[in-house]
């Protein structure tokens, strides 16, 4: 059995364990196997990477799976998925960490949150390394039903059941329409596999070509999202607990723009050209339409829900642009995403576990002067988010830009650079909203209350991390684009 | 001449529902067991009879073995019923049996006249079935409407046959497809009656709007004779349809093709709808078996040369699999807390982990979503042949409605699930209203479990199932 298969299947079976198991293993417990199974997955992937040479795809396995169908059990790891699979890996493996100390009440016992936690990480993993389009679509639906438990069993408020089935509901009908458009192409290019589709896809052409691309991308657009499509996400991030709410933002709609760039623009080009100009316009919107609504925000998670629109927004613009520039700013941008925002919703959950909500009557003002150091997290993941050059998001938005300015393949001049300005005037808006949260929440005459009191527990290590991670990032982006680079054409062979 | 090699399986089955009737009758005093191992035996002969390797068409073997499998495991989940004062055994088997020689004629049957005596085996042994319950004002009433909706259905076949030997002389399958395109009968006629003809078996299917009949009649049977009609006498109605759409009718495509899509379209939609508001998990299965039927007859509307049946009968195989498992379990449900509404499963699977996680699985099987991967790749195979760009896709927008109604199922499903998965309810907390005899229970227990260990297998190895079926 291939590394890589090890790693994906290993999650999965730890995770079904845990929850058939019915809360017999302690909670602590399993929520330290569960860091434990992230652990020997991500050395797993490593050291399958590391035995592999630069753009061949490590760990490689192709074996007969649906002959009747033409599925084959195809997985392996590339310089596209591998920084993918890590940030799912390092959140997987975080969320884990802090249900030591800080699970959620909810309907059902700790034990069954993790092995729900690790199922979600390891379908993530599968639709990460898939290299076969069904097996692509049973990993992307295997996460979803265990989503749906996460917020509807464990989630806040009163709202959260309908949030999940909403949140359900938007995200299959999307996959259901992706499925049709995976059936017309395997049926045009006559294979499912990715890499014979990379070759074939001239194939795919014509109005049924253009079903196809349009079916595959309202899935993915619906996951990513791409404003409008995006009514689902704060509702559901808002509302799911706090591990599910870094699940959600960083590994589930990453699970959107991975495919727009491996199932979308890889295997449908021609008519990924055709639909880049509108794509890349309702990204713009997303991106201000966002900033707005975070300007209207009064609560801290779903501010940061808000956000990720308008992140998710400057990603799809660098596919869109289908550049070789704008396929690193969507990796990079989609890494950094992950790892602020689940910073961020890691903070959130500490504030919302110590007031009991996280709007701003709840968390009071002055919080510089009552918790230093929680507020400087809170301050310096803000700040990241903004995209502060030197951290982690700064990078995917500036390359993002440039793509822009470039002017790659798809979009025209005119329409590359009006989009240029419009997404700027989103920056420029973004720091207006950040600037509002760090004036609301942590200035101000402090407001002191007896809950008040600084992280704790294993919170300090999740949050340690992910701000190390966020600099490195910041400092170091050679390490993602290094990685991606000698795969580009992986994603844009099909391109002109 | 007959060809004993087709008829041998039908005589055992219906040889073996006589026998069980008699050594009842005659026995001193009533027992499940005696008329059961009869029936089993009977069935297992059949099975037996049909996996020989002289038969030579691979579909129509593996669709009799749908129907005899079916039955089998629906004689085993009936046992829950020993020992129901209202319940005779030696006619419940019988009735079973019987009807279900006619389905398995039906599905072996190569011209019409065995097709609409067939179609008429199927069905009245299935209406007494409904009834059978003595003193159930309930089953006497699912009973009737079944019977009117049933005759009316049969008389309008009928009337079809009658035009199609009018128009080309012949009712055997083969000589059909040439013989109606020769015929100097006008277009609009040949096409009447090739619709007519399909009718009936659109009713058998419980398709919409020949479906209204479905709901009422699964609430008033037994559970066991509940399943039986959703998977045995849908699968002999497909089965036939299959088989005669392409051999017989292949010609007049431009004909039939429209209605096929449009009741499938309806019947998905209308069926979920309906499932979507019950709050009984019969009533929820019934209704779901209306819409699950639309998903076997979508890729019957491409069905164009003989041949490629494949799809539909690959998904019914799925569908029978997991519907047997739903229906078992709320069989033993029913059984042994007396009801079948949502109370009555909830926190099943802690109650019951095995039979409650049976559960689960074929409700996410049904709703076609991982873990049962064998559901989605039966999704995915009822969509291909729709999207295949040899024909055109003319039908991509069935497709699309395909698509669209494999979302509201997965919502109404993944809300019993969530039932059956959640806090134990005061219903099951309590006990039992009805202690099974330990027998019948395992008995029960097991047609639930093996079906449902088919769908783990099927779900990690789908080959196992798809290119069984040719």
């Amino acid at each position: 059995m291939s590394a890589v298969v090890a790693a994906v299947l290993l999650p999965l079976l730890v995770g079904g364990g845990l929850v058939l198991s019915g809360g017999r293993v302690p909670g602590r417990v399993a929520a330290l196997a569960g860091a434990a199974t992230t652990v020997v997955s991500a050395a797993l992937v490593v050291a399958a990477w590391a035995a592999s040479g630069r753009g061949e795809v490590a760990g490689e396995v192709d074996a007969a799976w649906i002959e009747a169908i033409g599925a084959r059990w195809h997985l392996g790891v590339d310089g596209i998925s591998f920084p993918f699979v890590l940030m799912t890996l390092l959140l997987g493996l975080l969320c884990c960490v802090s249900l030591v100390d800080h699970a959620p009440a909810g309907d059902g016992p700790p034990s069954a949150l993790v092995g729900l936690v690790l199922v979600v990480v390891g379908a993530a993993l599968g639709v990460f390394s898939s290299l076969d389009l069904l097996l692509f679509f049973v990993f992307f639906e295997l996460a979803l039903v265990p989503m749906w438990f996460v917020v509807a069993r464990w989630g806040d408020g009163e709202g959260r059941s309908r949030a999940a089935t909403r949140f359900l509901v938007f995200t299959v009908t999307g996959s259901a329409l992706m499925l049709a458009g995976f059936i017309t192409v395997g049926r045009l290019a006559g294979s499912l596999q990715l890499t014979d589709i990379a070759v074939l896809r001239v194939l795919v052409t014509g109005p049924v070509g253009m079903f196809a691309a349009v079916t595959i991308l309202l899935g993915l657009a619906v996951k990513t999202p791409v404003w409008p499509l995006h009514t689902w996400l704060p509702d559901a991030h808002g509302s799911a607990p706090t591990v599910g709410s870094v699940l959600l933002a960083g590994v589930f709609l990453k699970l959107g723009t991975y495919g727009l760039l491996r199932v979308w623009l890889a295997v449908v080009p021609q008519q990924a050209e055709v639909l880049a100009p509108a794509l890349a316009t309702f990204a713009v919107v997303g991106i201000v339409w966002s900033a707005l609504a975070c300007l209207r925000q009064t609560d801290l998670k779903r501010l940061v829900a808000f956000s990720s629109v308008g992140h998710m927004g400057f990603v799809v613009l660098a596919v869109a642009s289908a550049s070789p520039l704008g396929v690193s700013a969507a990796v990079l941008g989609s890494v950094a995403h992950g790892v602020v925002t689940g910073l961020l919703f890691f903070v959130a959950g500490a504030l919302r576990r110590r007031y009991g909500a996280t709007s701003w009557e709840a968390l009071g003002r002055g919080l510089w002067l009552r918790t230093p150091r929680t507020a400087g997290v809170l301050a310096f993941a803000a700040i990241a988010s903004l995209g502060l050059p030197g951290l982690a998001v700064f990078w995917g938005e500036l390359l993002t830009l440039r793509a822009l300015y470039e002017v790659g393949p798809v979009l025209g001049r005119p329409l590359a650079w009006t989009l240029l300005a419009v997404a700027a005037l989103g920056v420029v808006l973004t720091s207006a909203y950040v600037a509002a949260l760090l004036r609301r929440v942590l200035q101000g005459v402090p407001t002191p209350d007896d809950r008040d009191g600084e992280l704790a527990g294993s919170d300090v290590p999740v949050v340690a991390v992910l701000v190390a991670a966020t600099v490195v990032l910041g400092v170091a982006p050679g390490l993602v684009l290094g990685v991606v680079e000698p795969d580009l054409l992986a994603v844009l062979g099909g391109v002109r | 001449m007959i060809d004993w090699s087709d008829v041998v399986a039908p005589l055992v089955v219906a040889g073996g529902g006589i026998l069980a009737l008699l050594l009842d009758a005659f026995g001193t005093r009533r027992s499940w067991r005696r008329s059961g191992i009869v029936s089993f035996l009977a069935l297992v002969a059949a099975l037996v009879v049909l996996l020989s390797p002289s038969r030579p068409d691979g579909l129509q073997q593996a669709l009799g073995v749908l129907v005899v499998g079916g039955t089998l495991l629906v004689v085993l989940a009936a046992a829950v019923m020993e020992h129901e004062d209202s319940m005779p055994p030696g006619e419940l088997h019988f009735l079973l049996l019987v009807s279900a020689s006619g389905g398995l004629s039906m599905v072996l049957a190569r011209d019409l006249a065995t097709l609409v005596v067939s179609l008429e085996l199927l069905s009245l042994p299935s209406i007494a079935l409904v009834g059978l319950r003595r003193g159930d004002v309930d089953a006497a009433r699912g009973a009737w409407t079944f019977f009117v909706v049933s005759v009316v259905s049969t008389a309008v076949t009928l009337l079809g046959i009658a035009f199609v030997y009018g128009v080309s002389g012949t009712l055997v399958y083969d000589e059909l497809a040439l013989r109606l395109s020769a015929s100097r009968a006008p277009a609009e006629v040949v096409g009447a009656a090739v619709v007519l003809t399909v009718v009936g078996l659109l009713f058998k299917l419980g398709a919409v709007p020949l479906h209204l009949w479905v709901p009422g009649t699964y609430r008033g049977a037994s559970v066991p004779v509940a399943a039986y009609l959703s998977v045995v006498s849908k699968a002999g109605a497909a089965g036939a349809l299959v088989l005669l759409l392409p051999d017989a009718f292949g010609l007049q495509g431009e004909s039939w093709r429209p209605v096929v899509a449009v009741a499938a379209a309806l019947t998905l939609v209308v069926g979920n709808l309906g499932a979507w508001v019950q709050d009984d998990v019969v009533g929820l299965l019934a209704w779901s078996s209306i819409a699950q039927a639309g998903f076997v007859l979508a890729p019957m509307a491409v069905l164009t040369t003989p041949g490629v049946a494949s799809a539909p009968i690959r998904y019914l195989a799925v569908y029978a699999l997991a519907n047997l498992v739903a229906f078992g379990v709320v069989g033993l449900v029913r059984r042994r807390w007396g009801g079948t509404s949502m109370a009555h499963v909830a926190g099943l699977v802690r109650v019951e982990p095995w039979t409650g996680s049976a559960l689960v699985l074929a409700l996410l099987t049904l709703a076609g979503f991982p873990p049962a991967v064998i559901g989605l790749v039966a999704k995915y195979v009822v969509l291909e042949p729709l999207l295949d760009p040899r024909f055109g896709t003319p039908y991509a927008w069935l497709a699309v409605v395909v698509a669209l109604n494999v979302v509201v199922g997965l919502v109404y499903y993944l809300r019993l699930v969530a039932v059956v998965v959640g806090p134990v309810g005061p219903r099951l907390a309590g006990s039992t209203v009805s202690p099974s005899p330990p027998r019948a229970v395992v008995v029960a227990r097991t047609a639930v479990l093996v079906p449902a260990a088919a769908l783990v297998v099927t779900s990690v190895q789908p080959d196992l199932l798809l290119s069984w079926i040719p």
